[in-house]
Formats: structure tokens, sequence, C-alpha cells
């Protein structure tokens, strides 16, 4: 078993953007899924929306972050063979909204792509793709989104595009939004920044982009 | 110099276990196959008693014996002639048989102290200074019998002996059985006697067809060579049944090994293309890249092949006690490495035909793929060689195993339809299924997008399922209709003996004497012995006949008969059965004479019958079911033809255990009819039925476990997207439930659809086969329907899920991992 960070303890603020920082390797999307509810921490405690998730199995963690809980991942993670609409509409039909098109439209909408609701993903460009997948994770108005790497995958303009929009969505919802990247353009946008190194978190100066000391 | 290192055997070792697989399936189906024909081939030669036979009318060459025992065959010699005898001061005809120490060859003899009492099998005839004799010359077992100038003992009744009328069973006169060594001192055979010499041998099938190959050439004008093939009509009929439909079997089941290594060799080179596009981003040609993925192919072949011999040569025991149980008879060996080499090519064409192309077209993936990977690499035209080299290998797979190249394209057609007609029928299927609800995803959508996309070769897994499943239905159910209409055609009440040499003016008494004792016969007819000599006007020996049949069946004299109706399971396949009261003269033939001797209607035929020429035109062809057990002729007129004719007549008769004692006295009552028990020879025929059935039980067995396989390739290869899917609906919060539900829904839909168009193609199939292959009437059965759709649903829902459920536990980390 692999420590991935030791003796820390960290706060997310509600409403905040938390930008997590770390070299390839330190650990940065793995501290994001444990955050997230998204595998099994071997000790200590997390707390999600106040939930903690130290004793909980997968079924439970499942069922805490259900409707509450968004993401936005590096590789898009779509559903390939639907259209733009229907990814959309997979997270709210799956918590059984009733209303689920017309909310994944409205979502739809707010990206910017209404008029390829019909189209298919695999029809899509990189960039489009990303926008389905930010669309999916904002139309179940989550109370915290969780993206690793959102522009890792795009190009420059591209990214800086989808950050835009990101950061639009999150202000407009009022979301909580925890952010693992290694761009400092995009890191810059948080209202926090740590740096994850050996095992440790280091709050960094949003401004300066300098170490804080450790928390 | 950047090398390209190989990841090792494990990258390949789905492919591995099909290619290893096919190999066993090839090897132990061509080693039993082989085993059981050659036990069924022996059992049938048993009423030839030999596999081969040289009949001649003149005294046979010595060299012919030496040549068959340099070759290592046995040989037996029989002298047969007829000759009359005293009985009570009465002259009788009797045909005497004299045979050295070493025949039957094959089969056995029966021998009683009583007609009705108990039957002793023996395995030679009788000693020098004894004979045996016909039930009907029970009388002679009085005292000594005088042949000619020597004086026998006659302390037995032969009831049974394996080549009895050598291909006709009509034309008997009683029987006397004697040893060849005591023919000298009879004084009845000298130079210009009228005697039939046969020379009989048997041995390993490659023995006798070495010496086939030698005597053929040699034969003189007046001498023939009898196989099964041209000795015995009935028992030909039910072996080529059996072959075909071990072929079939064979040829399915491995279609279905075939699928299970076209499935994984796709799940390969899927998995290969990351790993191309990243090495041809650093610069490693495409040529290179198709050397190194051959030589992987070319190792996990010879990996395969010893595994798969191995497994195959084993495989023989469990399989060979299993069928020694159902065949009671330990299974004889062959001594070919023929299986072995076959399953090693057959092993190589599959692997390479169904793996190349896919793993070249993954050499094609463009580096472009690095940054951006896509499934949408290939082209038509790629897909195009994918689909011919496929075809190929398949088509030189059924050169290699099929001996009947009818047979071999009929497969082939079929398995092309089914593999270019499914895909396109499931698309077209899903989406117009997509194309409605479109206002909700979840669940029908989400399983139909999911089926369709490219990435998780859905179609193509449930096209390959499907071949699979329609193969496992062809063997299993429409083989069931086969065989049931097969034996419907050998029920339990037909005549087990023939009353033969009957005279016209006996044929009422007899009748009535039969009826008087609650017997029933079958309809009397009349026999009439002819020489065929022209054809057209020319004379037979004139013609030269391109079928060596054909030139055999000159040889011989035909049985001939005339009837206003058309016997029993006589069925005219051309022209029109011959008038009732019809004054013009006609012949109807049986359709494989009419094709031996290249006869059609209109043909003019003149026999010999007693010395006169009778001639008519051919104006009806008929096929003739000879496993009846009823009278059949190959050749019959109208009455007004042949009804002065010197005529014999016979009657089939169903006289049961408890009548049998009835026999003596039909004896005493008609002392010049010959009974002839066909018993032994119907239970060799039912016997040949219910093994081949017992046989292709087995091949199910082979078929099932290949389809097997193929099903744990379709699940395996989807199981990273499965894996995938997962982990993506759990990190969007789904619970158990709903991953659940997904796999069922999906696997139920799969089945559904899988499970009807099998029934589909394997009702046309099995309809088709019947009909060109077996000459079956086919009925189309709701079984077919009933085992396919719910089998595949059962089957793959079941079996699916229970795979599948691994990935419920798995990480929805691995989402953000991926």
């Amino acid at each position: 078993m692999l420590d991935i960070v030791q003796d820390v303890s960290l706060k997310v603020k509600y409403q905040e953007a938390l930008v997590i920082k770390g070299a390839s390797g330190s650990g940065k999307t793995t501290l994001l899924g444990l955050m997230a509810g998204l595998d099994q921490i071997s000790s200590g405690d997390i707390e999600l929306l106040g939930n903690s998730l130290g004793d909980k199995n997968e079924e439970q963690r499942s069922a805490i972050r259900s409707g509450k809980v968004g993401f936005v991942f590096q590789s898009f993670q779509l559903v390939q063979g639907a259209t733009a609409l229907q990814n959309v509409m997979l997270p709210l039909e799956l918590r059984g909204d009733s209303d689920a098109y017309d909310r994944a439209r409205h979502s739809l909408q707010q990206v910017g792509l209404e008029l390829k609701k019909n189209t298919l993903i695999d029809h899509l460009s990189g960039g489009e793709q990303q926008r389905v997948s930010i669309a999916r994770a904002f139309a179940v108005q989550p109370k915290i989104l969780f993206a690793d790497e959102p522009t890792g995958n795009l190009d420059a303009k591209t990214g800086r595009q989808i950050a835009d929009l990101m950061f639009r969505l999150r202000d407009q919802s009022g979301t909580t939004l925890v952010l693992v990247t290694h761009e400092t353009e995009l890191a810059e946008r948080g209202d926090r920044q740590i740096l994850i190194d050996s095992g440790c978190l280091i709050p960094l100066d949003p401004t300066q982009n300098t170490r804080l000391g450790q928390s | 110099m950047l090398k390209i290192k190989s990841s090792g055997i494990q990258s390949y070792w789905l492919m591995l276990v099909a290619t290893v697989i096919t190999v066993s399936i090839v090897s132990s189906s061509q080693l039993l196959t082989q085993r059981i024909s050659l036990l069924l081939d022996r059992q049938a030669s048993e009423l030839l008693a030999a596999d081969l036979v040289v009949v001649s009318g003149e005294p046979i060459s010595s060299e012919y014996q030496q040549q068959a025992e340099k070759i290592g065959l046995d040989v037996a010699n029989i002298i047969s002639f007829r000759t009359a005898i005293f009985i009570d001061d009465s002259p009788q005809l009797v045909a005497i048989k004299a045979v050295d120490d070493a025949y039957p060859l094959r089969g056995h003899l029966e021998i009683s102290k009583d007609y009705v009492g108990d039957k002793l099998k023996v395995g030679q005839g009788p000693k020098v200074g004894e004979i045996w004799v016909d039930p009907k010359l029970s009388q002679l077992m009085l005292g000594p019998v005088t042949l000619g100038s020597a004086q026998f003992k006659s302390d037995w009744i032969l009831t049974f002996e394996p080549d009895r009328g050598g291909g006709s069973v009509f034309n008997l006169s009683p029987r006397i059985l004697m040893n060849i060594d005591d023919l000298t001192s009879t004084g009845l055979i000298v130079p210009g006697s009228r005697a039939k010499y046969r020379l009989l041998f048997s041995g390993e099938p490659e023995k006798i067809n070495e010496f086939i190959e030698w005597i053929k050439p040699n034969l003189k004008a007046a001498e023939s060579l009898q196989d099964l093939e041209n000795a015995r009509p009935e028992m030909r009929q039910a072996l080529d049944r059996t072959r075909q439909f071990f072929a079939l079997s064979i040829v399915l089941t491995l279609v279905i090994a075939m699928v299970a290594i076209a499935i994984t060799a796709r799940h390969t080179a899927n998995q290969e293309a990351p790993k191309v596009a990243m090495l041809r981003a650093f610069g490693i040609s495409q040529t290179r890249l198709m050397r190194f993925y051959a030589e992987q192919l070319v190792k996990v072949w010879v990996i395969a092949t010893v595994f798969g011999l191995v497994i195959g040569w084993f495989s023989q025991y469990p399989l060979q006690w299993l069928l020694d149980t159902w065949f009671g008879k330990e299974l004889p060996a062959i001594s070919t490495v023929m299986p072995y080499t076959n399953a090693a090519i057959v092993g190589f064409i599959s692997l390479i035909g169904f793996s190349l192309p896919f793993l070249f077209n993954a050499t094609a993936t463009p580096p472009m793929q690095v940054f951006r990977p896509s499934h949408s690499n290939r082209s038509i035209r790629r897909n195009i060689v994918i689909i011919v080299t496929a075809i190929f290998s398949v088509f030189l797979v059924l050169i290699v195993l099929v001996q009947s190249s009818k047979l071999a394209i009929a497969t082939l057609v079929m398995i092309l339809a089914v593999a270019l007609v499914l895909p396109a029928i499931f698309y077209l299927m899903i989406n117009s299924l997509l194309f409605t609800g479109r206002r909700q995803f979840w669940l029908r959508q989400y399983l139909l997008s999911r089926l369709k996309t490219k990435t998780r070769g859905a179609l193509a897994v449930m096209s390959g399922f499907c071949l699979a499943l329609l193969a496992i239905l062809l063997i299993g159910v429409v083989k069931d209709e086969l065989l049931n209409s097969w034996q419907k055609q050998l029920p339990d009440e037909i005549p087990n003996y023939f009353l033969i040499n009957l005279r016209t003016d006996q044929v009422p008494a007899i009748e009535h004497f039969l009826q008087q004792r609650d017997i029933a016969s079958s309809e009397s007819y009349p026999l009439i012995r002819a020489r065929l000599t022209h054809i057209n006007e020319e004379s037979v020996q004139d013609i030269e006949f391109m079928d060596p049949r054909g030139a055999n069946l000159l040889k011989r004299t035909f049985n001939i008969s005339y009837s206003d109706q058309l016997p029993d399971d006589n069925e005219v396949i051309s022209g029109q059965w011959v008038a009732n009261d019809s004054a013009t003269p006609e012949w109807s033939i049986e359709s494989g004479v009419a094709k031996n001797l290249g006869l059609k209607l209109g043909d003019i035929l003149a026999f010999d019958i007693a010395g006169e020429s009778i001639k008519a035109p051919i104006t009806s062809i008929r096929t003739v079911l000879w496993e009846n057990f009823k009278p059949n002729f190959y050749l019959m007129s109208n009455r007004q033809l042949l009804e002065n004719q010197p005529q014999t007549w016979l009657l089939g008769a169903l006289i049961k255990e408890e009548k049998k004692a009835e026999l003596k006295q039909l004896i005493i009552n008609f002392p010049s009819v010959t009974l002839l028990d066909i018993t032994e020879l119907m239970s060799r025929i039912r016997g040949i039925v219910s093994r081949a059935t017992s046989a292709l039980e087995f091949f199910f067995l082979f078929a099932m476990a290949s389809a097997f396989i193929v099903l744990m390739a379709a699940i395996q290869t989807g199981r990273r997207e499965r894996e995938q899917e997962s982990s993506l609906l759990r990190a969007l919060s789904a619970n158990i439930g709903q991953l659940y539900k997904v796999h069922i829904f999906e696997f139920t839909l799969m089945g559904i659809l899988i499970g009807f168009f099998a029934a589909l193609f394997a009702s046309i199939a099995g309809w088709v086969i019947s009909a060109q292959f077996f000459d079956i009437e086919y009925h189309f059965s709701s079984s077919i329907w009933l085992y396919g759709i719910l089998s595949s649903t059962l089957v793959l829902t079941t079996v699916g899920t229970l795979v599948s459920r691994k990935v419920y536990h798995v990480s929805p980390m691995k989402t953000l991992r991926s």
C-alpha cells in the first residue's frame, strides 16, 4: 500500500474554489478521488457534505454523492454512441429526475451546445465533448464539483474557454469547486491553492504562487 | 536502433486459448471420427464378410493374393456354384459355397442344431469333411450327404452368413457351406464349370486403398471389384448419410471455434492499437510492425499446436471410454498422422487467416492516436481485406476437412450469409429502436447506444455468438429432426423374412398360409433375371462408362420386376409411373443406376431374358428407399412387358418370435420356397443409425464446449469497456441495482436478438441441408425457436451477469485514472 498523504488536514469551504497542484505522480488525482468518495481511504477520515466517508462502502458513498456531487474528467468520460443531450440526461435519470430531458437541454444551452444536442458524442470535437461533460456535471446542480485536469486534453485556447465556462457556471450556481491541475493559469483562477508534495499539503499564495507554509 | 520488444505471450492469451481449442477439436474429432468411421465401416463390411472383394467367373490369379499379403491384408477364398443334389430321390438345386479357413474376414457365421433353436456364432466355416446346410435342407442332417464323389457329415444348420446373396438377397437357392479343401475330392468343379470365384480382402483402410490402386489397372474383363459402395445399396445409403452427418457436425463445431479466434483476434488487435500508435510515432515502419506481429502469431501457433495436439491426443481416452460404452465395442486404432497434421494446418489457417488482417489493420493505426485516441482507423478497404481473408480461411479449412466440395461450398455460403447479413440486421434493428423514445435515455436508449458503439464491437460479438448458436442449433435440434425422419424410415414392424423362389401358382396359397396364421406380409413381386445388352441400340460392350460403377453394373444380372402400383417408399422424380393396363412397353429405373449408367428418360434399354431380347424406353426415374427392407428393384416395367417371361416370386413377411414355429410347416408345405432371414441385416443397419446418433451426441458436446469459449471470449473482450462504464456510472452515483440492471437487460436483449436470428437461420439452413444432402423431408419445428431464444437468453444473461459482476466492484477511481 502506498501512502499518498500523511498527517494532513484540509477543509474546503462552502462555495470556495480550491485548486490542488502538484507534480505528476504526486497524488493529486488520488486525493481528489478520496475527497469525492470515489475510493476507500485506508486510515483517517473524510467528511463530504457533512457525511463521514471513512467507514462507508462504495454503495453508501454513492448514495452520499448522488445528486450533490458533480465531476469533470480530463478524458471527458462520456457515453460513446449516445448524443450530447443523452449524456447530460444520464446522471439526472440515474437519480430519478422526471424532468431530466428539460433540465439537460437547459444545461446544454448554458454551455452553448443547444444546437448540437442530438449530435453523437463521437462526432463532437474535444472542446465540445468537455462542454458536454461540464453540462452533465452542472445539470444535477451539485453542491460540490470535482474537476480533474479539465483542460488537460485540450489546446490552450479551448482550455481557456472551458475554464471560463466552468468558472462562470460555478459563479452562477455557487457550487463549491475542487480542481486538480498543473496549469498555472487555470490554478490562479481558484480562491485558494494547495500544493501536494511528498505526501504533504502545502498552501500556496494564489497571487504570488509561493508556499505559505504547511496546513 | 529502436527494437520492438514483445510484451510476451500474455498479450495474446485469449487468442492462444482459442487456437489451442481449435487444434484440440480438429485433432480429437478427426481421430475419433476416423476411428468411429472405421468401426462403422467394419461393421458394415461384415455384410460383405470383407472390406473388398474381387469377383470373377474364372479362377482368380494367385498374384492378387500374393500382392495383398505383401501389403499386409488378410485374404480369404470362396468358390460358389450351383449343383443339384437328390433329397428323397427328388433333385434339388443347391448353391454350394466352398470357403477357406480365413472366411469370414469380417463378421461371423451363425449355426444351430435346429432352425428355431439357439444359434451359435462362429468365426470360421466348416472343417474338412463337414458341411453346414440351409434350414430348408435340414433333412440332410439325418445321414451322410453325398456331394459329387465325396461324402460329408452334416450336423449343423447354417442360419446366417454375413455375405449371403453377395449383392442381391433375392436370388438364392438353398445353401450348402463346405470347406474349400474338400472341393477337389467332390470333383464338382472341373475346368469349364460355371462357378463364381471370390477373393476377399480385409485390413487397414490405407492398405485397402493402396491395394485398390494396384488392382484396378490389373483387373481382367471377367473380374469386378466389390466394396460396400456397390455391393449393398441399403448399407451404402446408411453409411453415406452417417459420414455426411459427421462431416457437417465437425464443420459446424469448427465454425464455432473459428468464431472464437476471430473475436479474440479482434480484441487483441484493439488492445495493441495504442501501442502501435506509439511505436509508429517513434518512427517504426508499418512493414516492421507487420513482420513483428507475423512472428508473434507464428509463436502463438507453435505453442497452441503443441498444447492442442497433446489435449487432442489425451481427450481420446475419456471419450473413447464413453464411446466404448455407447458402441459396446472397442474402437479400432488407426495408424495415421493425418488427424494431427490436419489439426496443425487448420490451426494455422484459422489463426493466421482471422488474426493477421486484424493485426495488420492495427499496424495502420495513425500515430496521431497517441494524442487523441479514436477507434475509426479502419477504412472500408481494410474491412474488405479482413472479410475476404476470413472467407478464404474458412474455405481453406473446409477444403482440408470436408471431402464433399458441395457440402463445403454450402457451409461456406451459409457462414458468409450469416456473417455478412447479421451485423447489418443487428445494426438496422438497433438503429430503428434507437429512433423511438428519445426523450428518455435511461435504460433502453442507454443500452442500445452501448450496443451500437464501435469500440465495444458488440455487433461483431453478437454476430459471432449468433453464428455459434446457429451451429449448435443445427447440430442439436436439426440433427434430431433429421435422425427422427431417418429412423422413421426404419419402423419396427417391417418384414424380417423374405420368402423367395415362389412359383407363380404357389403365391395365392402362400399368401393364404400366412394370412391364416396372422402373419403380416408385403405385396408379392415377380422376379425376372435379366442381363442388360443394349442401350439405345448400342451394345453395352461398346460403351465406355465414365463411372466405374456403371461398368460394374453391366457385369451383374438384374432382378427386374413389374407391378401396376408404384412400390412403397418409391418416388417418381422424373417422367410418369408405368400406366396401368398399358400395352406399350415401359421401363422405370432407379435414380442411382440411371446416374451410374448415364441414362435419361426416353433411352431404350434392351435386356436378355432367358435368351429373348426385350426392349422398351425408360418412361420414369424413381428414388428407392433401400433401407426400408421391402422388396426394392432397380428396374421395373409394366405388366404386359414381362408377364409371360420365366419368373419366380418373392414376398416379405413379418414373422415374430412366437410365430417362428410356423416356419417348419411352411417349409414342409412349400419345399421349393427359400426363406431368407434378414433380421441380422436389419439390426446392423439400425445399429449404424443408432451409433451414428450416439457419435453425433458426442460432437454436440464438442460444439457446446466451443460455444462456451465463444461466450467467454465475447464477455471477456467487452470486459474492459464494461469496467470503464461501471466505473463511470458509479462516479455518476448509480447504485449497484442500476449496474445489475444494465447488464441483465443488455445480455437479455442480446440473447433475444441472437436467439431469434440463430433460430431463423438454423431453420433455413436445416431445410436446405435436409433437402440437398440428406434427401429427407424437413419439418419446420417450433422447438428450434424455443431452444434458440430461451437458451441464448438464459445462458447469456446468467453467464454474462455472473462474469460481469466483478466489474461492479471496480472503484470509480478508475474513471479518473483512465
